[in-house]
């Protein structure tokens, strides 16, 4: 050190000496300057510099971290890292916090959005990659209650960004994101779908430059038709929708402005009219492939759907536009076939879809490609029968696409559908095919079939109608393809809202008769297994039904629908052996459905009637049902559907052969509802009687009702339904009785059994516990006895005398017991009459009519002394 | 100071008529038998009631018109009729028929001005809509229908539409038994009820199903509270239902969702239900009673007995004011001051349009709602006369005026014939003179020559 001093000295030295002119000032390398002597010390010194939170352990202990350690905060951070692997796993990292701690998502979601969108663009396609899963399997779930709007419109500029970005890659990839946002939040479409529908133009102008990257367009592609499957093309599925709004709970709520469910899509129009040329232009562009390659690979496969479901999604929001139109005929629309269909695109569909048709392999190789042909030529058809409304098409290549689908239902295409392993998808053809019908039966609404008629051939129609026929009565009675024939058959049959019936010279006319006689049949091969299914086609009978008036054709194809009915209710196997059928074990949505149809019977017929009669008895069935049959019944009576007699018939086939259980009345009355139906037989009891005074001139119907009633009576049913046929008569009389001479004869004849069966059946207590009960149900055994003798007294005379003749009968020949088989006994006899006459003199009312016959009670007694007195003689020998 | 006007369709008991307030009968039309809906209150000025067939044989039911003096005129539609309804000015009765048709009459003239296709089976029932620009029918299939009267009119727009009507709710498994519709013109809501024991209230202006609400029993009438807080729901097990229709209400309710309470005397079905503007329920009871109940405190005001048979309609109208009780007492003298009060009667069929040119109704609108007696329409002929006479009258001052014109250019001419006259006079002078002239030049030429 010293000596490099004196070095150093002795070069000052030396370049001092040089020249004063050029003075060369020279620094000593690797020593600093002194200090100027007025130099402040600018240094602050302590002792210790105590850094806060320096131990990692303590820092992060109420935090959530990840796997590594690391918090939110830094997770963010290093998003933004210029290292992709470091992104990347930050953005695992955040998957991992998020799936551990879901809270922390839920309050920071806005900050994590803001940051996390700056990655849509990212170059790299590994970290847009683990944005994507990151995005869909934990933040979009994990913020989907909560309300998504102002967080979608954090992402969407910056989606829009990558879509145009330079890369191709990440501009495919900002689809994908676009997708998922509408996955999670579908109306963000409506609100952007013009910039959306811009890009997706865009990007498949220039397909050619993708087509090696078949996947991620496929990708891409797949987004927009779940994208374009938004707009309203489906009247029925608005619809439906709608339906499950009723449940709400507030009806004059206030509702939330939907962004633009309406107004949004109509200002569309003009983008998607833009959308279908670059559509068809890219399905154009996969034609080589198809042509030259021996196989349809998956992915141009997958492609080439999509971009064929993009257009039929399209073509049928334009129907669906022009049909709003309609009824809001009011609003201005002129021509709104001009405005909403352009000739530009038509022509450009005539030309370059519809003249491919059919797209065909080249060689047949395996059935999957063959498949895969089917399915792109059944949503080409499709989209031919959609538009076909509007561009009128020309006549061969209707006949082209009839005879495909005459083709495609018959199988013929894929005659290899039926056998094989693919059975499973030949069934699914086969519903594609429903399907289309289902669509082709709409358009023949529409254009109206006789226009489509004399368009093609018929033969053509009759062809598709008879296949189609086939597969309906061929197909398992359980299967999803039932259900679709069913909801075809239902647009076949039941007319639009022009309300014009096909006439009987219609080829379609044979068909749907055809149709109709099979319903009754699949209904009870459907059992009560299958609860969907019977709906399905108890509401297609039921709206067969309120359509079929008398105008209709239907009408007499309806009318004879009960003669096959019968056995989905009962039917009368053996004598007296009843087999059920699938109606009651059925759900309650299903048997008001049936019961709904029975109404619209413009005469139903004793043959039926008798079958649902037996079916009410059953004691299966609900109550609640039973007395929903009664009053459809009657609503139907009342429409004139029902004959008189065979209502009457009807309600005294109920009465009379209800069985009440137990038999025995009076174990317990509590128990009524628990165990015995005592109490429902009560209540159709009264129902029975209101309908029946519901019918108009009581006299008539008591006229008719009589000779009846008498009848069943004479044939001894059980109490109950005595009982309740004896309320039947009394409803309808009044007070000076309708009763005819005769009638009283035969009444007092029962009613002297009946009122010992009364007593003998309700045995009495002793006075002092009789409960109220008891009396209950003893006046409601005798009420009605007591009505009639209150209008006839003759009857109650012609009553009296038959008791003490029964008495002195029985006594003189114990053997023959003739009106009532208690009554072995003498004592037991006397008994019952002296019990009935206690009951009767009970009642005030009876105890004054009583009173007026006094000589036929005191001859009552009499004999009954004699006779006590003759015992005991008897007795005494 | 309103009416109650219940009819029945028991023939002998006919329409009766209480004073609301001190609950006095007023009149009593007998011999008629009306349907349910088939009474109707015309522009407050007369009745309307269609009939019930008294035979089935019997080729068609009438419609008939009661003026509040017992005049009455007879039409016979084409088909029997039984819902009608009239609009609140008066100016249409629209009718629906045992096929489905509905048939629309101009009160006026009688003239039929449309009949078309509206259901599958027979109309139940038909209600206008406060403002009169809608009609809403139900019918035995189940369907009630909307149609917008300016659809249905509008020749070329029923052409182009594929449907007429406005929406169809298809709802109902069952016959509508009854609609009704609250206030609010086209966003009204509207309640309807069906013999599938629901009531479904529906929005006008979406077209959708808001709310179902399924009842005990068959519901057979219904009426809106004015504030369309509650509906009362008239059901056939004999009590008066009360249904909410704004609130949520509790779902522990014994008689199921939406039903808040019921009002009940344990009487038979109810068939008809009407809410006055005095805050009274009015109910038509089968047993052939008309109660009046506080929809308050849950009690029966007053009772009135109409007839042995159900009563099938209960009007609330506002009396007219010259309606005094002495017209009552002497009905023949009124009548015969008022017999051409009534309009003619409504036409069987739809009449073409080069006949209909003479009986065109022209209706003044009321101005005063209880003004004249005599407000009734001026016949379509009249205007005519009243055009004619303008017409007549404007071409007789046309010719005065043409004739001072042509007077006017006859002088012109005339003056003008003499101008020319005059000139020509002029010229044959001074032509004349220059020959004489000239020849007295050429003749001293020649001399001196």
């Amino acid at each position: 050190m010293a000596r490099s001093k004196a070095a150093s000295k002795k070069q000052q030295k030396q370049q001092q000496k040089r020249g004063v002119d050029f003075k060369k000032i020279k620094r000593k390398l690797g020593r600093k300057l002194p200090p100027p002597k007025n130099a402040t010390n600018t240094e602050v010194k302590s002792k210790a510099i105590v850094l806060p939170e320096q131990s990692v352990a303590s820092e992060k202990a109420g935090l959530a971290v990840s796997k590594k350690g690391l918090t939110l905060k830094e997770l963010l951070q290093q998003t933004s890292h210029h290292n992709s692997k470091v992104r990347r796993d930050a953005l695992m990292g955040l998957k991992d916090l998020f799936q551990k701690y879901p809270a922390e998502l839920r309050s920071h979601r806005y900050a994590v959005i803001e940051k996390l969108r700056e990655r849509i663009g990212d170059d790299d396609k590994v970290v847009r990659e683990t944005l994507y899963q990151l995005l869909k399997t934990v933040v979009f779930p994990g913020c989907k209650e909560d309300n998504q709007g102002p967080f979608v419109s954090l992402m969407v500029a910056y989606i829009f960004n990558a879509m145009t970005h330079l890369a191709v890659d990440v501009r495919l990839m900002a689809f994908k994101f676009f997708d998922l946002v509408v996955q999670y939040y579908p109306p963000s479409f409506s609100l952007y779908a013009d910039k959306v529908l811009q890009n997706y133009e865009d990007i498949l102008r220039k397909n050619q430059f993708y087509l090696e990257d078949k996947a991620k367009l496929r990708s891409a592609l797949a987004g927009l038709v779940r994208c374009l499957s938004l707009l309203p093309c489906n009247k029925r599925k608005v619809d439906s929708s709608e339906e499950n709004m009723a449940g709400q709970k507030i009806l004059h709520a206030f509702e939330l402005d939907m962004p633009a469910e309406s107004s949004g899509f109509s200002s569309i129009t003009k983008k998607l009219k833009d959308l279908v040329p670059v559509l068809v232009n890219c399905f154009q562009d996969f034609f080589p492939s198809v042509h030259h390659m021996p196989l349809l690979d998956a992915q141009s496969f997958d492609c080439m759907h999509s971009i064929l479901q993009s257009i039929d999604l399209v073509v049928g929001f334009f129907g669906y536009g022009i049909h709003q139109g309609k009824p809001a005929s009011q609003l201005s629309y002129e021509g709104p076939d001009e405005a909403i269909w352009d000739h530009t695109i038509s022509s450009l569909l005539l030309k370059k879809l519809f003249g491919v048709f059919p797209l065909n392999p080249t060689n047949h190789l395996s059935e999957k490609v063959d498949d895969r042909f089917f399915i792109l030529n059944i949503v080409i058809t499709e989209i031919f029968l959609r538009c076909s409304e509007w561009i009128c098409p020309p006549g061969f290549l209707l006949e082209k696409f009839l005879q495909y689908i005459e083709n495609a239902l018959l199988g013929s295409v894929r005659p290899a559908v039926t056998h094989g392993p693919v059975k499973q998808f030949g069934r699914n053809i086969y519903f594609f095919c429903c399907l289309l019908f289902q669509s082709l039966c709409c358009k023949w609404q529409v254009i109206g079939s006789l226009v489509f008629f004399s368009n093609c051939g018929a033969n053509h129609n009759n062809g598709i109608l008879q296949a189609f026929t086939k597969i309906f009565e061929g197909c398992n009675p359980q299967s999803s393809l039932k259900l679709a024939c069913l909801s075809a058959i239902e647009e076949m049959l039941i007319p639009g809202d022009d309300m014009v019936y096909p006439d009987a010279s219609d080829p379609l006319f044979e068909y749907q008769i055809t149709w109709i006689r099979a319903l009754p049949q699949l209904l009870i091969l459907l059992g009560d297994k299958h609860p969907s299914s019977s709906q399905v086609v108890l509401h297609l009978l039921l709206r067969l039904g309120q359509c079929a008036n008398s105008s209709s054709p239907f009408s007499r194809e309806y009318e004879n629908m009960q003669y096959s009915l019968d056995k989905f209710y009962s039917s009368c196997v053996d004598r007296g052996d009843v087999y059920y059928g699938p109606f009651i074990r059925l759900s309650w949505d299903s048997q008001e459905l049936a019961i709904c149809g029975l109404y619209y019977f413009s005469n139903l017929g004793p043959f039926l009637l008798k079958s649902i009669a037996f079916c009410c008895l059953c004691s299966e069935l609900e109550h609640l049902v039973l007395f929903r049959i009664i009053e459809v019944l009657h609503s139907a009576f009342s429409a004139g559907h029902i004959q008189i007699a065979d209502y009457i018939s009807f309600f005294m086939t109920l009465l009379s052969r209800f069985k009440v259980l137990p038999e025995n009345i009076y174990p317990d009355v509590e128990s009524d509802a628990k165990i015995s139906n005592r109490g429902t037989f009560k209540l159709l009891t009264n129902t029975v009687c209101s309908c029946l005074s519901r019918i108009g001139d009581d006299s008539l119907v008591f006229q008719i009702l009589e000779q009846v009633i008498f009848d069943q009576l004479l044939l001894k049913p059980p109490l109950d339904n005595a009982c309740a046929l004896l309320r039947v008569l009394v409803v309808l009389d009044c007070k000076p009785t309708r009763l005819s001479e005769q009638g009283i004869i035969t009444l007092s004849k029962y009613l002297s059994g009946y009122l010992f069966e009364v007593v003998h059946c309700i045995p009495e207590d002793d006075e002092e516990n009789s409960l109220p009960t008891h009396q209950q149900t003893c006046c409601y055994y005798m009420l009605p006895c007591f009505f009639l003798f209150d209008r006839s007294p003759k009857l109650l005379k012609l009553v009296l005398n038959l008791m003490g003749s029964l008495i002195t009968e029985s006594s003189s020949s114990p053997s023959s017991h003739s009106y009532t088989q208690y009554g072995n006994d003498n004592s037991n006899q006397i008994n019952a009459v002296v019990s009935a006459l206690l009951l009767m003199h009970k009642d005030t009312k009876v105890r004054k009519i009583i009173s007026s016959f006094k000589e036929e009670v005191v001859h009552i007694l009499q004999i009954i002394h004699s006779l006590q007195w003759y015992t005991i003689m008897l007795d005494n020998f | 100071m309103e009416l109650l006007i219940a009819s029945s369709s028991v023939a002998d008991a006919g329409i009766g008529c209480w004073d609301l307030e001190s609950g006095a009968e007023q009149l009593r039309y007998k011999s008629c038998a009306s349907p349910p809906h088939g009474l109707a209150c015309v522009g407050q000025r007369f009745l309307a009631s269609s009939q019930l067939r008294e035979q089935p044989s019997a080729s068609s039911g009438s419609i008939l018109y009661w003026s509040w003096s017992k005049v009455e005129v007879k039409s016979l539609p084409a088909e029997p009729i039984k819902p009608i309804a009239a609009n609140s000015h008066g100016t249409y009765i629209a009718g629906g028929g045992q096929s489905g048709d509905i048939y629309m009459w101009e009160v006026a003239s009688g003239r039929l001005l449309k009949k078309w296709h509206a259901h599958y089976r027979a109309v139940t029932c038909l209600v206008f809509s406060q403002d009169g620009s809608f009609l809403i029918s139900g019918s035995e299939d189940g369907c009630v229908r909307i149609w917008s009267l300016l659809t249905v009119f509008e020749e070329c727009e029923s052409q182009r539409a594929s449907h007429l009507y406005l929406h169809s709710f298809t709802g109902h498994t069952l016959r509508i038994t009854d609609i009704v519709i609250g206030y609010g013109g086209v966003s009204a809501t509207i309640v309807s009820a069906s013999e599938d024991r629901t009531c479904k209230v529906w929005s006008l202006l979406k077209g959708r199903l808001l709310r179902n609400i399924v009842f005990p029993s068959v519901i057979d009438a219904i009426a809106l509270d004015p504030a369309e807080h509650v509906f009362y729901a008239g059901s056939r097990d004999g009590s008066i239902y009360i249904a909410a229709l704004n609130a949520e209400s509790p779902s522990t309710s014994s008689y199921g969702m939406h039903i808040i309470g019921s009002l009940s005397d344990h009487s038979k079905a109810v068939t008809c239900l009407a809410y006055s503007t005095g805050d009274l329920l009015i109910s038509g009871s089968e047993d052939g009673m008309v109660r009046v109940w506080d929809p308050i405190t849950h009690n029966i005001v007053r009772m009135f007995r109409l007839a042995k048979g159900p009563v099938n309609n209960i009007l609330v109208v506002r009396r007219p004011l010259y309606l005094n009780l002495g017209s009552f007492s002497n009905p023949h003298t009124s009548s015969r001051r008022h017999g051409s009060q009534l309009p003619p009667p409504l036409d069987k069929y739809v009449t073409s349009a080069d006949e209909d040119v003479d009986n065109k109704g022209v209706i003044r609108l009321p101005s005063l709602y209880n003004a004249p007696r005599d407000a009734s329409y001026i016949s379509h002929r009249t205007i005519d006369n009243h055009l004619k006479e303008l017409q007549q009258q404007g071409s007789s001052a046309a010719t005065e005026m043409e004739v001072e014109r042509l007077k006017h250019e006859c002088n012109r001419t005339l003056q003008m014939v003499q101008q020319w006259k005059k000139m020509y006079e002029n010229l044959h002078e001074f032509c004349v003179n220059e020959l004489l002239d000239g020849d007295q030049v050429d003749g001293s030429k020649r001399n001196a020559v």
